[in-house]
């Protein structure tokens, strides 16, 4: 067990952990801790801090606006976490099933891995411009008039349609693997017995990835939450009347556009909880299902 | 000749023979045949509809005007060189892609020796209480930047960094992900490769260079195009800390095209061309060393 460790000096190992542990103490632990911190004051740009308590929190639970603000990104989350994993997993099983061209197939559905989301954001804004978009008039010859610059839920559908497609690469990367690691007497057995292509995937398939499922779950879901900035503020800027204005926007608002540090900071330590719990939560998925695979 | 023709004759009625046979008898065969071109169908369908965005990016790049309003309209131009030449020297895209560049080459070797040193540590020396530095390194998971860029901000002002390369790739330079994946490969190096180093005399250094490093070059790679990936496509934190033209990285000048093109100050095919610039590197990475990517997602989900 322990013949791995073959080297003794402690204070060597000290210093190999060194770099690590001071740029983690220094750059993600101690402002993490300042976020806390602040969350008690009343703090912005040329204020003096004043410690408030709980105020900050008071005043998060009572505003009507960041409350919607939750409700929709938890909507948003939903949306893209169940439109990514539901596309992903069907191209995955296309692939899976095709009998040639899989790696030409594979590497023009997991680039968009590589896709900025800024880059990301201009394309939609240019494809489904309300004016000058490519997709305006065919989607417009459909009977739908196409005005996200103000409608409310369209501007929502634009943005989630971009954070889906731009997570699609990712998760059929590792669906791939999952779907080639199923033993192929399963496959045939289900073959044998009648069973056919899309029963398989549901029944057969779907069941054994679950491990692989579950973290793509929590991963879309924490992309959904923090790493989908870019598309809101280039696609919509949290509008129309805040119609996109998640919860990641809406700390950057706070702080950068508003200057009011002590409620951003209440915002990051609601935020920081929202990772915790799905990271928990992930933990304990892959606790129980870890028998599954490997 | 001839035999060539002979040859095709029969390998033509051994085919039909085949074919006869199956359809004789077993006709769930040709529905799987059927089956086979429909997943064809399919995939060209939903792959293009993956890759149509980008196409009409490239295209309309190329456009003098960058004005598409109906599908026909999606020929290539002619004004490539030019809207290319005027976004690099003209928007400063030269500028940005170069400090994206420096930033995302920075991040990537700097996460990489700090990873290994911190990996080493934890899976070849005896260290007390190991388990708790491992989880230590593995909590920072639970802080992304949006959870402390406000704190963060600060702290780099009163640093006296803000603004520079140092506050766009220090803060990155821990690196829970790396230390577990390079750790998961660790540990899968064989341990009589270990046992015959440590009887050898072997020390760090040299095991380091002379073992561990030649046995984990496709792990290294791999890591490597997912951290540059990642770097390159940061946008939050670069758009808070950098405040000058000069020091902005590519993703946030893209920020700057879409507040002129709202404006109606440019055209869009000049937006498309800064877009297939900013997607480039990290696209054509990802390509060229897809397999040791590949190997290395692998991993990182054990």
């Amino acid at each position: 067990m322990s013949t791995r460790e073959i080297f003794d000096g402690r204070l060597e190992a000290a210093l190999l952990l060194a770099p690590t542990a001071i740029v983690s103490l220094v750059f993600l632990y101690y402002p993490t801790a300042l976020a806390f911190r602040t969350s008690f004051f009343d703090s912005g740009f040329g204020r003096v801090p004043e410690f408030v308590g709980l105020e900050n929190y008071a005043s998060l639970l009572g505003n009507p606006e960041y409350h919607s603000s939750v409700l929709l990104s938890v909507i948003f989350a939903a949306i893209v976490v169940v439109g990514v994993i539901s596309v992903s997993l069907y191209l995955t099983f296309l692939i899976h099933e095709v009998d040639a061209g899989q790696g030409w197939y594979l590497i023009s559905v997991i680039w968009p891995y590589a896709l900025p989301p800024a880059v990301g954001a201009l394309v939609f804004l240019f494809i489904f411009h309300p004016t000058l978009g490519v997709l305006t008039g065919p989607i417009e010859a459909l009977g739908i008039e196409l005005d996200w610059f103000n409608d409310g839920p369209q501007a929502f559908v634009v943005v989630a349609l971009a954070a889906i497609w731009k997570q699609i690469g990712y998760n059929v990367i590792f669906m791939i693997a999952a779907m080639k690691n199923i033993p192929d007497a399963l496959t045939e057995t289900a073959e044998l017995d009648g069973v056919g292509r899309l029963r398989r995937l549901v029944s057969v398939y779907v069941p054994i990835m679950t491990p692989t499922l579950f973290f793509l779950v929590i991963i879309d879901t924490i992309y959904a939450f923090f790493g989908t900035f870019a598309f809101v503020d280039l696609l919509t800027s949290g509008g129309p009347s805040n119609a996109t204005n998640v919860l990641i926007f809406d700390l950057y608002r706070e702080a950068f556009s508003f200057f009011n540090f002590g409620t951003a900071s209440a915002k990051s330590v609601v935020l920081f909880l929202v990772v915790a719990a799905l990271m928990a939560v992930q933990f304990r998925l892959t606790e129980e299902y870890s028998y599954y695979g490997a | 000749m001839t035999g060539a023709i002979q040859y095709a004759k029969r390998r033509f009625e051994s085919a039909r023979a085949a074919i006869g046979a199956e359809t004789g008898s077993e006709t769930p065969e040709s529905t799987t045949d059927l089956g086979a071109a429909g997943i064809h169908f399919q995939l060209w369908l939903l792959a293009g509809l993956v890759l149509f965005p980008i196409l009409v990016t490239v295209v309309v790049s190329t456009k003098q005007q960058g004005i598409v309003t109906s599908l026909p309209d999606l020929l290539p131009g002619t004004y490539a060189v030019e809207n290319y030449r005027e976004a690099i020297v003209d928007y400063g895209f030269g500028r940005f892609m170069w400090n994206s560049l420096l930033m995302s080459v920075v991040i990537v070797v700097g996460k990489l020796v700090v990873s290994v040193l911190a990996a080493m540590a934890i899976v070849y020396y005896r260290v007390p209480y190991k388990d708790l530095v491992f989880l230590f390194v593995l909590f920072t998971l639970l802080l992304p930047v949006p959870v402390r860029f406000v704190p963060l901000f600060q702290l780099m002002n009163d640093l006296g960094w803000s603004n520079s390369l140092l506050a766009i790739t220090v803060p990155y330079i821990a690196s829970a992900t790396t230390v577990f994946i390079l750790r998961q490969h660790f540990l899968s190096i064989p341990t009589s490769i270990v046992e015959t180093a440590k009887l050898d005399g072997v020390g760090p250094v040299k095991f380091t260079l002379q073992v561990l490093v030649p046995m984990s070059r496709g792990v290294l790679v791999g890591v490597s195009i997912i951290m540059f990936v990642y770097a390159w496509n940061q946008y939050l934190w670069p758009l808070v800390i950098i405040d000058s033209e000069a020091n902005q990285v590519a993703q946030v000048g893209l920020q700057l095209l879409q507040g002129d093109v709202q404006g109606g100050q440019l055209s869009w095919s000049l937006v498309m061309a800064g877009s297939v610039l900013t997607l480039l590197p990290p696209l054509a990475l990802m390509i060229l060393f897809r397999k040791p990517l590949l190997e290395t997602f692998a991993i990182q989900q054990k």
